[in-house]
């Protein structure tokens, strides 16, 4: 170092140029504004929301007047606790439905369709593009008068497929392009069934992307309105209980429940952070090539 | 027979990928499949896994037809060129793999998982993931996980290619070792002469889905059949002429005559074209003489390679480096046994395309 710098004096010995000790508290300044403006935007409502649940000036709670007599009501009230349970059922529902197609249809794109698989993708993703409303209404027409189904939570989560559908096979797709099928045949020259295959060897290679998949088909059904709503008969949900409070007033309840189901899944959210943190949990086979010892 | 293939053949989109490809093999014999790439010797091997189905053609392992088998019911067991280790299980779960789908008892399977460890020089190393292995470990995991449940007969495909010399020549030594243990037939797929020659029994060439010999190992180096082996393995000089009417000698060009030895093979291209293989280190180089200039010399370890101008023609010629001490520019006699002389017919275009 000395030595560089005596041959050289007019590079700083540190090497890289150094801001002055203003400019730089300056720029992480601004940094972190900005970053905490964006958390803002983004946690704003949900705040507003758990305030309101939290006060006795529901509409306006700045500043809050705390009150708790909302999440009484709630857990009073018959109707939330079957619109909770119903909307659960209705994302549990769809999401499997949806991700067992998805896979499905997307293994069977790669393996199969050789140079016809982009129009093949093209026409699963093409769904994504029509309004949800619509797919509502065609979905209402196609149960109700071709197929006779009545409207119910069945009839709501078959039409949330068709909506999540597009959105699971994109997850897929990235999971399942990396995927190398020689594995496959490895297994099966090895004695492994098709089906032995791909419990033992594909499923546990991809399962990140089917989990990824099942979650995004789960929360979209779950917090779906413009589809289920002209599903779903009388079986109220949560965003359907939510859609008709509007119309005769919003009820605290609301925000106490809508408060309680951010708060969970905050909850688990940490809760796999601080697995993943530990190591008690391990989210998917990360292959390092590498990586390799010795 | 052990290993019967009969007439196979696979098109790909029109073309033969492998053309009526027939082929007996022995209980304990190591079979290579060397050709080029594209050649459809992977398609062949990838047949007898049952990985392909043959368009036409027959499938036999141990006299039962299996040609409709699929992989997972034929018993034989396959070592790939990228190992194919199944990621998410650790070494010790990747070579009980084979063991645990035969439903083979628990303790006999510990049993085996130790001894195929300790075959493969991987006890300790049981617990890690492929990912923390070295090459030549992760090499030494796919051939034990092919070798533990004593299949009918082990395929490898090109599973060297990925390694470096020096541990593929190691490697080379130790597979061989473990097909005579084992007695198991191995077929090994390789564009690599050097590791077929350093471990087959016999070695089948192929080209454009087809045999151009199936013979011993000695007998495809020294005496091969068609021109396309001669120039394929070993390395040799080309030579094109006329032979003389007589069948003694072939007149190459520029004053260079080539002596034949005689024999049915020679006499038949009497009086008409053909071309001539000398592979490099049949040629012998002396000094003090002028019928070549030395125009440079490659030192390959050993040996060295002599690129000789003989009057505007490049010859090649392999020494051992220990036999004379010669330099660039040096003027030397190349000369080389009739025995060493092989001929074939000249090229036609159509071989040329190809």
């Amino acid at each position: 170092m000395t030595e560089t710098s005596t041959m050289v004096p007019h590079v700083p010995a540190a090497g890289g140029r150094r801001l002055p000790a203003p400019r730089i508290l300056l720029r992480t300044g601004a940094l972190c504004l900005v970053t905490a403006m964006v958390y803002v935007f983004l946690y704003l409502p949900i705040i507003h929301i758990g305030l309101g649940s939290a006060s006795r000036n529901t509409n306006f709670p700045y500043p809050p007047h705390w009150a708790f007599k909302a999440y009484a009501d709630l857990f009073a009230n018959a109707l939330y606790r079957t619109a909770l349970g119903n909307s659960i059922l209705l994302g549990l529902g769809s999401a499997v439905l949806t991700v067992t197609m998805s896979t499905m249809a997307m293994i069977g794109v790669l393996r199969f369709a050789g140079r016809h698989a982009r129009i093949f993708i093209l026409l699963f993703v093409a769904p994504l593009f029509v309004a949800e409303v619509l797919v509502g209404i065609s979905s209402l027409v196609l149960s109700g008068l071709f197929l006779g189904l009545p409207g119910n939570l069945f009839s709501a989560m078959l039409a949330n497929s068709v909506h999540c559908f597009a959105y699971a096979l994109l997850i897929m797709a990235t999971q399942l392009y990396r995927y190398d099928w020689r594995l496959d045949e490895a297994a099966m020259v090895f004695g492994a069934t098709p089906a032995q295959t791909f419990w033992l060897v594909t499923l546990p290679l991809i399962w990140p992307g089917l989990l990824g998949a099942f979650l995004i088909s789960f929360i979209l059904s779950f917090n779906n309105l413009e589809i289920s709503f002209y599903l779903l008969g009388a079986t109220p949900t949560l965003p359907s209980v939510a859609w008709g409070a509007l119309r005769y007033g919003v009820k605290p309840e609301l925000f106490a429940l809508a408060t309680l189901v951010n708060l969970t899944v905050l909850a688990g959210l940490a809760g796999m952070y601080v697995a993943m943190a530990r190591g008690w949990a391990k989210f998917g086979h990360r292959p390092e090539r590498g990586a390799a010892v010795g | 027979m052990y290993i019967k293939l009969e007439a196979i053949s696979k098109a790909y989109g029109g073309l033969w990928a492998v053309d009526r490809i027939s082929m007996d093999i022995g209980r304990d014999e190591f079979i290579s499949l060397l050709g080029p790439s594209g050649s459809g010797k992977t398609t062949l091997l990838r047949t007898i896994a049952g990985l392909e189905r043959p368009t036409r053609g027959r499938v036999l392992i141990d006299g039962a037809d299996v040609t409709a088998l699929p992989p997972h019911r034929r018993g034989v067991a396959m070592v790939f060129q990228e190992f194919l280790l199944f990621p998410h299980r650790t070494v010790a779960e990747n070579l009980c793999f084979p063991l645990q789908m035969m439903k083979m008892p628990r303790a006999e399977i510990a049993e085996r998982l130790k001894w195929i460890a300790g075959l493969m020089a991987l006890t300790g190393l049981e617990d890690r993931y492929p990912s923390q292995l070295s090459g030549g470990q992760q090499q030494r995991v796919a051939l034990g996980r092919g070798l533990v449940g004593r299949p009918k007969a082990l395929l490898l495909d090109e599973p060297l290619a990925n390694l470096d010399r020096e541990l593929r020549q190691e490697m080379e030594v130790e597979i061989r070792r473990h097909q005579r243990e084992l007695g198991i037939p191995f077929i090994y797929v390789t564009h690599n002469q050097e590791e077929a020659m350093s471990m087959s029994d016999r070695i089948a060439v192929i080209r454009g889905g087809r045999v151009e010999d199936f013979a011993g190992r000695a007998a495809i180096y020294d005496r091969p059949r068609t021109a396309f082996i001669a120039q394929f393995i070993g390395r040799s000089n080309r030579f094109e002429g006329t032979v003389s009417p007589d069948g003694s000698a072939m007149d190459a060009g520029g004053g260079l005559r080539l002596a034949l030895v005689p024999g049915a093979r020679t006499a038949s291209f009497a009086g008409s074209r053909a071309q001539a293989y000398i592979k490099t280190e049949k040629m012998s180089v002396q000094p003090n003489t002028v019928t070549c200039r030395i125009r440079d010399i490659i030192l390959r370890g050993a040996y060295c390679d002599y690129l000789l101008d003989a009057g505007g023609r490049e010859i090649f010629a392999s020494r051992p480096r220990s036999e004379a001490d010669l330099a660039r520019g040096d003027r030397v006699t190349v000369s080389w046994p009739a025995e060493a002389v092989d001929i074939f017919e000249p090229d036609t275009p159509r071989e040329l395309a190809a």
